[in-house]
């Protein structure tokens, strides 16, 4: 059984078919590669999935439900999480608060019980500060707990927005180009957090980025998108030799 | 983090000893005293919908005028009612005062509601001139509901025996007995500073706890907020419920202060001073606003010998401040956004 399925999604913004008819299947536990050229539609497909556009035509099925009509903040509350291409952290927050807002939708303790601190609301924000401490700790990001998000260094706050998108507590995490701007020693710590990441909490990945290193070497099958249109699928090893994936990177041969 | 409760019912404790020695303070200093209060709980209410919640809203003046009228026209009007049934003692009073303060917030709150559900899809400037809009509809409704005294402004009512209510002395009624029924002086002191300690303490303990760190993250990055399961239009509805209601409550505390209050007590001028409390206080800092809600009220006054330099000096102050300190006393001050992230292409689109 497919944990994601997308099913002929076509998405037209005017005249132009940002997707066209893109059909996906992510399974449980499956980590999965989306690439292609500039302008290729990936984030876009991020976007319908995680409820910011709604497909023109098509649908997209998470756990065989259809999830197209609903609206972000409900999509993240049936267990898809992600990151964002250009690192999105709330600079007025500290870095232990910006994954606290994760757990806003989860805990208990709503508008009067957080005024006057009825019922388990300590003994929630308490449980709920050991679950962030140990995150951070996990991801070597504790010592700057309560420093400024917007303080930390690049590669930190990419880690930090994987960690926020972790405390969402998804089944399945989009990371839209994690490795942008790193140097190539960042990228292999970063390969390793996510393989870490995807047996550790046992979720699926689907996984948009540029860096064909970082896509070879970790992803378990991948996904190929040129001017919207799916070109190829396969294991790495077969999209690498595929001659219209080697087309639609590099250009016909002069 | 328990104390919270306790140093909460020691401020209370500490109001309520003051308040014995009000009636030594001077009359000109008590009344700036609780203008200061009064303004305190407009400015903190405000700065949850435009600092914390970041949703610029100019139209507190609005809710405050409803509040007021709300709460003076209940007690006016059902005076004769209130008094036969809770009597004039302490705690009749008591009850009545509570009882038209929560009505008068909660008559602000639910047209909180109606302008914030459809005004709350907008952002920035365009909400800010919706928020005034609606502040000045009800500015001018009000100025035209003769129950209330329209334009001439409303502190109270004369009822005859015979059981007619008017707000002005009846001429062919005048060999008859009537009795006026004004506003009821019942802020002091200790009511003002009692929501003053309630407002402070309900949103310090709001933005410490994980479901109040919603409203920031509301602020900070809204496709972020909901992309991490936050309901946003919630959240901003919800900001503007409470910011509304205590507005209503400062402006049942002015008229049962006042005991006359009139439309244009609450037109864009008062609007714009709240915002401007907020801002030099440093949005999203309660404290600060806190502070700047007092400097704002007590400096016209200190001011008040120099006569017609007064608004010049009251001004220049507030542009030397936004030159020197733009993100206010206690703001935070925070990086400009970088200009390269606007230009990556796809989540523009998002926006």
């Amino acid at each position: 059984m497919s944990l994601l399925k997308l099913d002929n999604c076509t998405i037209r913004f005017g005249g132009l078919t940002a997707v066209d008819s893109f059909d996906a299947e992510i399974g449980n536990h499956e980590l999965v590669g989306l690439i292609g050229p500039n302008g290729a539609g990936k984030t876009t497909v991020f976007n319908i999935v995680t409820g910011v556009y709604d497909p023109t035509e098509g649908d997209v099925l998470f756990n065989d439900e259809s999830i197209v009509k609903y609206k972000p903040y409900e999509v993240t509350h049936k267990g898809i999480a992600r990151t964002f291409q250009n690192i999105r952290l709330c600079p007025s927050l500290t870095v232990k608060d910006n994954v606290r807002i994760s757990y806003n939708n989860s805990c208990k303790s709503r508008l009067f019980s957080s005024v006057i601190h009825l019922g388990g609301y300590h003994a929630e924000e308490k449980q709920i500060d050991t679950d962030i401490n140990e995150m951070l700790e996990m991801f070597d990001l504790h010592v700057d707990a309560d420093e400024y998000a917007k303080n930390l260094p690049y590669g930190d706050q990419r880690k930090l927005e994987i960690v926020r998108a972790l405390a969402t507590k998804p089944k399945l995490l989009l990371l839209d180009e994690p490795a942008a701007g790193m140097n190539p020693s960042e990228k292999k710590d970063l390969m390793k957090l996510i393989q870490k990441v995807k047996d550790k909490f046992n979720i699926s990945i689907l996984l948009v980025e540029h860096d064909m290193n970082v896509v070879m070497g970790i992803c378990e099958r991948i996904y190929v998108l040129d001017y919207g249109k799916k070109i190829a699928e396969g294991k790495p090893e077969e999209i690498q030799k595929n001659p219209k994936v080697i087309e639609a990177y590099l250009g016909t041969g002069a | 983090m328990k104390n919270t409760k306790i140093l909460f019912l020691i401020s209370v404790a500490l109001i309520f000893v003051v308040n014995l020695f009000s009636s030594s303070i001077n009359s000109y200093y008590y009344q700036i005293i609780i203008y200061c209060g009064i303004n305190i709980v407009l400015a903190t209410s405000l700065n949850l919908i435009n600092g914390y919640t970041g949703q610029f809203s100019l139209g507190h003046a609005g809710f405050m005028a409803i509040g007021a009228y709300v709460s003076a026209a209940l007690s006016a009007y059902f005076a004769p009612n209130l008094l036969a049934v809770l009597g004039d003692g302490t705690i009749g009073r008591a009850i009545w005062f509570i009882g038209v303060l929560l009505i008068g917030g909660a008559g602000a709150a639910i047209v909180g509601v109606i302008v914030g559900v459809p005004s709350l899809r907008l952002k920035g400037d365009y909400l800010a001139i919706t928020t005034l809009g609606f502040s000045e509809i009800i500015r001018v409704v009000i100025q035209n509901l003769d129950f209330i005294g329209a334009s001439q402004g409303f502190r109270g009512i004369y009822v005859y025996d015979n059981g007619v209510k008017s707000l002005e002395m009846v001429p062919e009624l005048s060999s008859m007995k009537y009795i006026f029924y004004e506003v009821p002086k019942f802020t002091d002191f200790f009511w003002t500073f009692l929501i003053v300690a309630v407002i402070i303490f309900g949103i310090t303990n709001l933005m410490r706890s994980t479901y109040g760190r919603g409203f920031i993250a509301v602020k900070d990055d809204e496709i972020v907020a909901e992309a991490m399961g936050i309901n946003t239009t919630r959240f901003k509805v919800t900001a503007f419920i409470i910011g509304a209601f205590f507005a209503g409550v400062a402006g049942g505390l002015y008229a049962h202060f006042l005991q006359y209050i009139n439309p244009e007590d609450f037109n864009f001028l008062r609007s714009v001073e709240i915002v401007a409390m907020v801002i030099l206080g440093g949005m999203g800092s309660t404290f600060g606003v806190v502070l700047a809600a007092i400097i704002l009220t007590v400096l016209p006054e200190l001011l008040r010998d120099i006569q017609q330099y007064r608004m010049i000096i009251y001004a220049l102050l507030l542009i030397i401040m936004m030159i020197l300190r733009p993100q206010g006393l206690f703001g935070i001050k925070l990086h400009k956004k970088k200009k390269i992230a606007e230009n990556q292409e796809p989540d523009k689109k998002i926006e």
